[in-house]
C-alpha cells in the first residue's frame, strides 16, 4: 500500500492498519494525534526549552519512515558492534525494518522476551496493552512546575506515529548480566519513530543497551525515540541508551523508568551525536526502597548542539537516586542540562544527588547548567551541584610539555573529567567503545 | 653543533601582563648541572616555564637556543620531543589515565612511533629501583591522590624514562624530607653523564648537599646577578640576598 508521507489523521489509520494493530492501540494513536495537533512547538520561550531552538527543525517536511518489509543485510558499522560487544542476544534494525534477532535458548526457555513490539502484540498482547504507555505517553508532563503543554508536542507525535519498536520481558525470577543490544541503524532522510518497552518482572535482572548508529553526514532527519523500563518488586535493570547519529540528525528522546518496591535501576545516556539532539531522562520511585544511578556523557564539535533533562521524582519513602551527568564541548557547539529532583511529601527519608558538570574546549563552546530542587518532605538529603569550566590551560601545559601533541593532551583531560562516570560503567566492552569515540571526536 | 643550552637576553611577561624577566643571560652546556638561586619572586620559575613554552607567558626580547637552534616559536610538545623536560613545581593530577600509559604514550610521541614494550618497561624497573619505589604508583592515575612528595618523585621517574637532553627541574626540593630529597637526588645523579644537561632552580642550599652543581647563577628581579662555583650556595645560605640584592642595585 502507498502511504502519503504528509502527517495526518489518516496516514495515522493507515499506519496502524498496516502494522495489523488492535483497536485499542489505533484508539490511543488517535488521541495522541488529537494531542499533536492541539499543541504548538515548544520554543525558546517555553521554559524548559529556554537553550534549544528546534524552529529550524522539519518534523513536517520529512517522510514517515516505514517498514519496507524487505529482506535487509546487517549493515557493516553494526556488524562491527556486534563483534565488539560482547552480547547475549542481540536486535538489528534498519529503518523500521527488524533484520535480525536472536537471544540464547537459554534466555528464551526461562521466558525472556526479546522481540519487534508488534510481534508482541500480535504474541503476547496482555503484556503490551497493560505496559504500553504505562511509562511515557502523549500528555505527561515532565515535572516541573513551568511545565508548559508544549512539552508533550514531540512525544504525542511519537506516539501517534511510531512505527517499530523492541519489546523485552524478563520474567520473575529470572536474571542475566551479559547484556542484550539493540541496535538501530537510521539511513536518515526521513521522520522515524519507535518505542522501547522493557518489563523486568519481580526480582529479575536484566543488562540492556540500545544503540543509534546511521552513515556520518545525512540529508536533514529527525528521530524521535521513546523508551518505557518498568522495574518490578525487587528487580533490577542496567539500561543505556547510546547515541551516535550523523551530522543532520535531530534527535529527541524520552525515557522514563518506573521503579516499584526496592527496584534498581542503573541507566547510562551517551548523546554523542547528531546535529541536535534532546534527552529527557526521568525515573519515578514508586516503591519504598527503590534506587535509581542515572549517569550521562556527552561530548560536542562543531556545531553539534546537545540537551539532557533529567527528572528523579520521588514519590515513595526511603528510596535512592543519583544523577551524574558529565559532559564537554569544543568548538562552537553546545550543550545544555536542567535537571530536577522532586520530592513529594510522603518521601521521607529520600536520599537523591544530583551532579552535572562540564568542561569547555574552546573558547566559543558553551554549557548551560540549571540544577533544580523541589522538596516537599521534611525528612530527607538531597544535594545537588554543576560546573561549567574551561580546560585549564595550566593542565594542558603539563602534559604538553610531556611531548603530547595538544589533541592528545586534550583527550587524556576530556577522558580524565569524565573518570568518575567511566568508571561506574561496569560492562566493560561499552566502556573501551565509548572511550573510543571520545578519542575520536577530540582528533578530528 | 653548540652542545648548550642558551638563554640570550631573554625578557618576558605575563600575557598582557607584568614584565618577570629582564634580561636574562644563561649558558648550561651539556654534561653539566646548573642551579638557579634566588629570593621568592625574583622569576625563577617563571624562566622554567618560559623554556619549557608555557603560553601564559609572552617573549618580548632575546631567544633560546637548543644546541644552537631557538626553540621560541616552537609550542611545549614539540619542544619536549625535542629533547627539553620541565620537572613541575605543582605536576597537575590527571584521573583517566594510568602513570604507565601516560609515560608510554608520552614516549611514543618522543619517538615517532611505537614503543618497544620490553624496553619501556625496562625503562620504569631501572626507575623504580633508583627512586626505592615499587611499582604500584605505576597503575595509579597519573599523580591523582599522590601526596606531595609522591608527585616529586613521580616527576624525576618521567624524566629518567623520557630521557632529556635538558631538564629543568622547578623546585624539586621543596616540601620533600631528607630521605625523600636523598632518593630524588640519586635520580638526578643517575642521569649525569655528557649527554645531560641539567637546571635546579632551588630555594634551598639544601639540595646541593647531594646534586653538587657545576655552576650556580643568582636570580634577582628578573636577571642573573651573580653566578659561580658551589661555594656561591654556601654563602647564599649563610648570608641570604641582601648581598646580592645590593650587587644588583649597583650593577642597575
Amino acid at each position: 500500500m502507498e502511504l502519503t508521507s504528509t502527517l495526518s489523521r489518516d496516514l495515522i489509520l493507515q499506519v496502524s492498519s498496516k502494522l495489523g494493530e488492535p483497536d485499542w492501540l489505533r484508539a490511543k494513536r488517535l488521541l495522541a494525534w488529537e494531542t499533536f495537533a492541539r499543541l504548538p512547538y515548544p520554543t525558546p520561550r517555553t521554559e524548559e526549552w529556554k537553550y534549544t531552538d528546534i524552529t529550524e527543525v522539519p518534523f513536517e517536511e520529512l517522510s514517515l519512515e516505514l517498514p519496507t518489509g524487505q529482506p535487509r543485510a546487517i549493515p557493516q558499522a553494526v556488524q562491527d558492534r556486534l563483534a565488539q560487544a560482547q552480547l547475549s542476544g542481540y536486535a538489528v534494525f534498519v529503518g523500521a525494518d527488524l533484520v535480525h534477532v536472536e537471544l540464547p535458548e537459554a534466555l528464551r526457555e526461562q521466558g525472556v522476551i526479546l522481540c519487534s513490539l508488534h510481534e508482541a502484540m500480535a504474541r503476547h498482547p496482555r503484556l503490551v496493552e497493560e505496559n504500553l504507555f504505562r511509562a511515557v505517553n502523549w500528555s505527561d508532563l515532565v515535572g516541573t512546575q513551568q511545565n508548559r503543554p508544549e512539552n508533550s508536542k514531540i512525544p504525542a507525535l511519537n506516539a501517534a506515529l511510531f512505527t517499530h519498536g523492541v519489546f523485552l520481558y524478563i520474567p520473575r525470577n529470572v536474571e542475566f548480566s551479559k547484556p542484550i543490544g539493540v541496535f538501530k541503524y537510521l539511513e536518515g532522510g526521513q521522520l522515524s519513530a519507535s518505542r522501547t518497552l522493557i518489563v523486568g518482572d519481580v526480582n529479575s535482572q536484566a543488562v540492556y543497551i540500545e544503540e543509534y548508529i546511521s552513515p556520518a553526514k545525512v540529508a536533514p532527519s529527525v528521530n524521535t525515540s521513546s523508551t518505557e523500563i518498568i522495574v518490578g518488586d525487587g528487580a533490577k535493570v542496567r539500561h543505556a541508551h547510546i547515541q551516535l547519529l550523523g551530522q543532520g540528525f535531530y534527535h529527541f528522546h524520552r525515557q522514563r523508568a518506573h521503579l516499584q518496591r526496592d527496584a534498581a535501576l542503573n541507566d547510562l545516556v551517551v548523546n554523542m551525536g547528531a546535529s541536535l539532539s534532546r534527552a529527557e531522562v526521568q525515573s519515578e520511585m514508586l516503591g519504598p526502597g527503590s534506587s535509581s544511578e542515572m549517569l550521562g556523557l556527552y561530548f560536542t564539535t562543531g556545531l553539534e548542539h546537545v540537551d539532557h533533562y533529567t527528572l528523579q521524582h520521588h514519590v515513595a519513602d526511603h528510596a535512592y537516586s543519583d544523577v551524574l551527568y558529565k559532559g564537554a564541548a569544543k568548538d562552537q557547539s553546545r550543550t545544555v542540562y536542567a535537571g530536577l529532583i522532586k520530592v513529594e511529601p510522603g518521601a521521607q527519608k529520600t536520599d537523591a544527588y544530583q551532579t552535572n558538570r562540564n568542561l569547555l574546549l574552546s573558547a566559543d563552546a558553551r554549557s548551560d547548567s540549571v540544577p533544580q530542587l523541589e522538596i516537599g518532605a521534611n525528612d530527607v538529603k538531597c544535594s545537588h551541584g554543576s560546573s561549567t569550566a574551561p580546560v585549564a590551560p595550566e593542565e594542558l601545559f603539563y602534559l604538553m610539555s610531556r611531548g603530547l601533541p595538544r589533541h592528545m593532551a586534550q583527550q587524556i583531560l576530556v577522558k580524565g573529567h569524565m573518570t568518575d562516570v567511566l568508571t561506574r560503567i561496569p560492562i566493560e566492552p561499552l566502556r573501551q567503545y565509548i572511550e573510543s569515540i571520545i578519542e575520536e571526536k577530540v582528533r578530528v | 653543533m653548540v652542545n648548550q643550552l642558551e638563554i640570550r637576553n631573554l625578557h618576558a611577561r605575563i600575557v598582557d601582563g607584568e614584565t618577570i624577566l629582564n634580561g636574562v643571560n644563561l649558558i648550561v652546556p651539556k654534561g653539566q648541572i646548573h642551579a638557579i638561586m634566588g629570593p621568592n619572586g625574583a622569576g625563577k620559575s617563571t624562566l622554567g616555564k618560559i623554556i619549557a613554552g608555557d603560553p601564559s607567558y609572552e617573549i618580548t626580547k632575546g631567544d633560546i637556543l637548543m644546541d644552537g637552534e631557538s626553540i621560541l616559536e616552537m609550542e611545549a610538545d614539540e619542544r619536549a620531543r625535542k629533547g627539553l623536560f620541565l620537572a613541575f613545581q605543582y605536576p597537575v593530577e590527571v584521573p583517566g589515565v594510568s602513570n604507565a600509559n601516560f609515560l608510554r604514550l608520552a614516549l611514543q610521541a618522543k619517538q615517532g612511533g611505537e614503543v618497544n614494550m620490553m624496553e619501556f618497561y625496562g625503562k620504569l624497573q631501572k626507575a623504580l629501583k633508583t627512586l626505592e619505589w615499587d611499582e604500584s604508583i605505576l597503575t595509579r592515575y597519573l599523580n591523582d591522590g599522590f601526596s606531595g612528595g609522591e608527585k616529586k618523585r613521580n616527576e624525576i621517574m618521567h624524566m629518567m624514562v623520557l630521557e632529556p637532553t635538558y631538564a629543568i627541574m622547578d623546585e624539586t626540593d621543596s616540601g620533600l624530607d631528607i630521605d625523600a630529597l636523598k632518593v630524588v637526588a640519586k635520580g638526578v645523579n643517575a642521569m649525569r653523564g655528557p649527554n645531560f644537561g641539567a637546571l635546579l632552580i632551588t630555594h634551598y642550599q639544601r639540595l646541593l648537599n647531594y646534586i653538587v652543581p657545576d655552576a650556580v647563577h643568582v636570580m634577582i628581579d628578573g636577571r642573573i646577578v651573580t653566578s659561580g662555583g658551589p661555594e656561591l650556595a654556601l654563602r647564599l645560605e649563610e648570608q641570604g640576598y641582601d648581598w646580592v640584592k645590593e650587587l644588583a642595585a649597583t650593577a642597575s
